[in-house]
């Protein structure tokens, strides 16, 4: 095994509490397991609490009103019973340590009509930047445009969400994070969001329209882009044009016809 | 020795204070510039600004996205160097990620990665590299070489600046049970540019001190001053405290307090 591999062993064993404890890695016996255990321990409160900021600061603006802070979760006994089963950046983890803050907050009340809504956004803003990520671009990185004859079949990539709402919540977020005396109200008016993540790990959201949400159900990474504007009743240059915006949010990649 | 720039890192959140303030001769860039920051300008127009973002690990060459983003930051900082660190803390696959800093094994196979990575890094900027070293809680037994030695190493082949982390290197004489002082000489200080000094805390999951944004104890600063009589080419001391939760008062009095320790 190379050094750059017993590196990467070392990582997934401070990331992935499963592995930490499996017969594979106690047999290397790399490192003193109680301080890989407390060190573990330490780097997941410390990745999840700035995933919990960021992810839930409209909530965290909302505090004074609810009373309750979203990374308040990380020092409460759901979270110290997540801690065995946690692998730092999964879909999976980022799922459950979300659902802990949303019965955290969601326990308030109804003391803001949007409140429901507000933390389904933001967990799914978390989840969705779970997973592998590319860190650097490789010198074979080709570009995935639209039109390239090696790039033909569109797929939905995994873990794209669409949100559908009853609050208008895109209109009321920029005034939770500035300062307010009276909660800011959101209008009650039914709105669908597509959050999305790059390759490289940026989370987009966008309001999702009927074409939209037809291309999602739709890109199965098989059906041409012929095949998909007939499916989805769009004209090729407008199913063009919807597609670009989807793949520059990260929410459609291109397999290859191979 | 000449008189040594003392400065802390810029804190979005007390940008009014440190555009008024007085005592910081520095401002250490942990991020960008948010884009809607009203105190940027005038922070930019008032400060010497040092690039002290997340650049990549040196353990694969950077990309030419990263290249590319380093040099413009360093451009818009007009930074005197431009730092990194001492760290692989993702899988090559990208699978796993402690999004925290964690150094390498010190084997001779990752001093010649970051050697060549730092030197092809080092190429193609146009300001001095400067390479902080990062604190392991624990040693891995397939490291070859002992931290200091591996940097000395390191040092010499690069011709790159050191960035000193005075707490990092106080937690790993603490967790060694070894005498701080005695561990910092086998360093190479020669190469120092840069020191940082802040407090740290006890952290309940590790059961001990680690690293926090908080003030400096006596004790640190007095480490402080033993270190700079050490480091012949430091040319600045930062306190290196990053965090929403950091308040104007700890940082101007732990500036100060450094100030005066030295």
């Amino acid at each position: 095994m190379s050094d750059r591999a017993l590196q990467d062993d070392v990582i997934r064993a401070l990331a992935d509490a499963p592995y930490r404890e499996s017969a594979a890695w106690r047999a290397r016996r790399l490192a003193d397991p109680d301080r890989v255990e407390r060190f573990a321990r330490f780097l997941a409160r410390h990745f999840y609490y700035e995933r919990v900021v960021h992810f839930f600061k409209y909530s965290r603006a909302l505090a004074r009103v609810t009373g309750r802070g979203p990374e308040a979760v990380l020092t409460r006994p759901g979270f110290e019973a997540l801690v065995p089963t946690i692998v730092l950046g999964s879909r999976q983890t980022a799922q459950a340590v979300a659902q802990l803050v949303v019965t955290h907050v969601g326990g308030a009340g109804p003391v803001i009509p949007y409140l429901a809504d507000l933390l389904r956004y933001e967990a799914a803003m978390m989840v969705v930047e779970a997973g592998p990520r590319i860190w650097r671009d490789g010198p074979e990185r080709k570009d995935e445009g639209v039109g390239s004859a090696e790039w033909s079949a569109p797929e939905k990539v995994e873990g794209t969400v669409l949100l559908e709402l009853a609050y208008d919540l895109p209109l009321v977020l920029p005034q939770l994070l500035r300062p307010w005396s009276d909660v800011p109200q959101a209008p009650a008016r039914s709105t669908t969001l597509l959050v999305a993540r790059s390759p490289h790990g940026r989370v987009a959201v966008a309001r999702s329209t009927a074409a939209v949400a037809a291309l999602l159900r739709l890109a199965d990474g098989r059906k041409t882009l012929a095949q998909l504007a007939l499916d989805a009743g769009l004209e090729v240059r407008e199913l063009e044009q919807t597609l670009h915006g989807l793949v520059e949010l990260g929410a459609v990649r291109f397999s290859t016809g191979s | 020795m000449a008189s040594l720039s003392i400065g802390a890192f810029y804190n979005p959140h007390l940008g009014a204070e440190l555009v008024r303030g007085d005592g910081i001769d520095h401002l250490a860039m942990a991020d960008p510039p948010a884009p809607g920051d009203p105190h940027w300008p005038a922070i930019r127009a008032r400060h010497t600004l040092l690039l002290h973002d997340y650049l990549g690990q040196l353990s694969e060459p950077l990309d030419e996205r990263s290249i590319e983003r380093a040099r413009t930051l360093a451009e818009l900082y007009r930074t005197p160097w431009v730092a990194e660190h001492f760290q692989c803390l993702h899988t090559v696959d990208g699978t796993y990620n402690l999004n925290y800093v964690f150094p390498p094994l010190y084997t001779e196979d990752f001093l010649e990665r970051f050697v060549r990575n730092a030197t092809a890094l080092k190429a193609r900027l146009d300001q001095p590299l400067v390479m902080e070293n990062i604190p392991g809680f624990f040693d891995v037994q397939a490291s070859q070489l002992p931290e200091p030695v591996w940097l000395r190493r390191f040092f010499d082949a690069t011709e790159t600046g050191f960035l000193l982390d005075l707490p990092h290197v106080w937690l790993e004489a603490h967790y060694r049970a070894v005498n701080p002082e005695r561990w910092l000489a086998g360093f190479p200080l020669d190469r120092v540019v840069e020191l940082h000094v802040a407090g740290v805390e006890e952290d309940r999951d590790l059961g001990g001190p680690w690293i926090a944004p908080a003030e400096p104890s006596d004790e640190m600063l007095g480490f402080l001053a033993h270190a700079v009589t050490q480091c012949p080419q430091a040319k600045a001391v930062t306190f290196d405290a990053f965090s929403p939760s950091l308040t104007a008062e700890a940082l101007f009095r732990s500036v100060e307090r450094i100030r005066a320790a030295l």
